[in-house]
């Protein structure tokens, strides 16, 4: 069995999941994995299908387009790898914000660090708190610090760039937040 | 991916409301080092709690780190001296505060507590011992706290304990008159006094504790704060009800953040984890203040009319969210009301909307008494022991914890400012009736004796 990778992205409107879960359906897919999200008013999915047993890649990709008539919405597929190895590392979540002024490069600056560090960013968020300061910008990173690394390096590295940025940044275990907001 | 507010609320908990671990406070039992022979007993102290405490303050800091929020004191709680070193004499239990002062400073803790006397029920050689050398031991350290417990509901009141901690007290003050009577900041009677207390001056390790164990003190009341007057803005017409609600959770997130920390340094040290004492302690910080909270709560001050039960519904909010929090809350978690150590209180004080009176009416509901209350220097031994036989039969007979820590400034009277400096503050004397009279009640002794309510078996 093959499994394929499906992105939708285009202007957010009703109908756009049942739309694609339609035609893989009559595609004879099973849907495995889905993760969506809406930036401001635009829609993205991602979608990990597997197909029937002696589907060609092509042919397959030509019947979805072919069946996939909603208009504005780019789609793009590719088969996806089943044999690369997941890389399993052995390490810990840490959240790092960032609060401060909006600024040209400002998470290509931390990101930057990052993955110097050989430290894997799981989740980016811009969080712009309130209209009315703009001052108070809010980038949220979730990061997977891997044991062996020196996190207070790290930590000490990142609050040298935000302080030259004029940013506030906090670099916490993800367990605090947890533990504060979960019960 | 936990969600914006979840982040967000954290985030400005930690970083823009005060929200730290205030004390992190490893409890040792010092029984084991029992001896009749004081060098042998000095050398036992050091050994075990140096064996014991060593890498506290690093272990802390670096958990501290890890998780973004400050471990402000770390402290030590140890067995009541009184006990352990019932042999000695004044002049002798004065050296073991000496030395115990030197340890504090070779494993880097703030305090170490427990230079105490358990004597509600009466006083043995040892107690008697420690109570008279308590004003010399506190004059002599920096780094040592003093408390006696001389009232319990199952037991009464020791009234002849009452009177000789009043002469403690003065004594004390007289001692370090050049730094308005700094010893006795830190020192605490108590009635009902708590086995697992962290906070000082108040913290010991009761009998009937683990070997060694870690007890956490987490603060708040600027979260607490925030948190009432986000709610208001949000919801005017918002009825006590639901800010008591508002109060219950926010105690439980921050109680939650107590106990993660609490138990990791536990688990790093290999020690048990005790409790999690959560109580609104302020210090002398805009934005980190109890008194503030009242203004949020529609008061002019504390101290105005309706300030008790306001402080009623703080306190027991506070409570009902650290116990949902936690299944071992313990030590004093409630709220409390230091004047000098908390700028609103004491501005209350000042301004004369908060009174010797008004304060001993509110710890009735608080969770401790009269807390760093500055009285005149005249203050009569008599007079000091009629204020706390008050403060103790609150406790007594409402079956609480009641202290008070009372500075009985030398050469200061009503209106004069007292500086104590760091997080003990500075507080404006205020008025004490009968000031320098005598009071033939206190002086009658013997034990008042135990209420009612304690014929429970």
């Amino acid at each position: 069995m093959s499994k394929i990778i499906i992105t939708a992205i285009g202007k957010d409107r009703p109908g756009i999941v049942s739309s694609v879960a339609q035609v893989l359906f009559q595609l004879g897919c099973n849907i495995e994995n889905v993760s969506q999200t809406i930036l401001q008013s635009e829609f993205a999915g991602i979608y990990i299908v597997s197909t029937p047993d002696g589907t060609d890649f092509d042919a397959f990709s030509q019947a979805f387009h072919d069946a996939f008539n909603e208009k504005g919405l780019h789609i793009h597929i590719k088969p996806m790898d089943t044999e690369a190895p997941l890389t399993d590392i052995d390490g810990e979540h840490f959240i790092i914000t960032t609060i401060g002024p909006d600024s040209r490069g400002l998470v290509y600056d931390i990101s930057c660090i990052v993955a110097e560090a050989g430290v894997n960013i799981i989740n980016l968020k811009a969080v712009f708190e309130g209209g009315n300061n703009p001052e108070r910008n809010i980038m949220v990173y979730e990061v997977l610090v891997p044991d062996t690394l020196d996190r207070h390096l790290l930590s000490a590295t990142l609050k040298e760039k935000a302080a030259s940025l004029n940013l506030a940044l906090t670099f916490q275990h993800k367990n605090i937040f947890d533990t504060v907001n979960r019960i | 991916m936990l969600n914006e507010n979840e982040l967000l609320s954290t985030v400005e908990m930690l970083k823009y409301e005060h929200l730290d671990v205030r004390t992190v406070t490893l409890g040792i039992n010092l029984f084991d080092c029992a001896s009749h022979d004081l060098e042998v007993f000095k050398a036992n102290l050091r050994k075990k709690i140096t064996g014991l405490a060593g890498t506290l303050v690093s272990t802390c800091n670096a958990i501290g780190d890890k998780y973004g929020i400050e471990v402000v004191n770390k402290r030590i709680s140890i067995s009541p001296i009184g006990v352990v070193a019932a042999p000695f004499n004044a002049a002798q239990m004065v050296e073991i505060a000496i030395t115990l002062n030197e340890i504090a400073v070779e494993v880097g803790v703030d305090f170490i507590g427990g230079f105490s006397a358990l004597v509600e029920k009466g006083m043995a050689n040892g107690d008697r011992a420690l109570i008279e050398a308590i004003p010399e031991a506190l004059t002599q350290t920096d780094r040592i706290c003093a408390s006696v417990n001389v009232g319990s509901t199952r037991a009464g009141i020791n009234m002849d304990a009452v009177l000789l901690m009043a002469k403690a007290i003065k004594r004390g003050a007289a001692l370090t008159a050049d730094k308005d009577g700094l010893a006795v900041a830190k020192l605490c009677v108590f009635c009902n006094i708590p086995q697992d207390v962290p906070f000082m001056a108040g913290a010991y390790l009761g009998v009937g504790e683990a070997d060694a164990v870690i007890n956490v003190g987490v603060s708040g009341p600027g979260v607490v704060k925030r948190a009432i007057d986000r709610a208001i803005e949000a919801h005017p017409d918002i009825d006590l009800g639901e800010i008591a609600e508002i109060i219950k959770r926010t105690a439980c997130k921050v109680t939650r953040v107590g106990e993660l920390i609490g138990r990791e340094v536990a688990e790093t040290l290999d020690i048990p984890f005790g409790v999690v004492d959560l109580s609104l302690a302020p210090t002398p910080t805009v934005g980190d203040s109890v008194g503030e909270i009242f203004q949020s709560l529609g008061l002019i001050s504390i101290g105005a009319p309706g300030s008790t039960a306001a402080l009623a519904m703080l306190n027991d909010a506070v409570k009902k969210g650290g116990a949902f929090a936690s299944s071992h809350v313990g030590g004093l978690s409630g709220a409390f009301i230091p004047v000098s150590e908390d700028l609103n209180i004491e501005e209350a004080c000042r301004n004369g909307f908060l009174n010797i009176e008004k304060l001993e009416a509110m710890t009735c509901v608080c969770s401790v008494g009269l807390d760093m209350v500055a009285i005149p220097g005249e203050t009569s031994e008599e007079t000091i022991a009629g204020i706390i036989a008050d403060e103790m039969a609150i406790g007594m007979i409402n079956n609480k914890t009641t202290a008070c820590r009372l500075i009985p400034v030398p050469g200061k009277t009503v209106g004069d400012n007292a500086h104590f400096g760091g997080l003990l503050g500075h507080a404006t004397i205020i008025a004490v009736k009968n000031c320098e009279g005598e009071n033939h009640f206190v002086r009658h002794g013997g034990r008042i004796p135990a209420p009612i309510h304690s014929l429970k078996n």
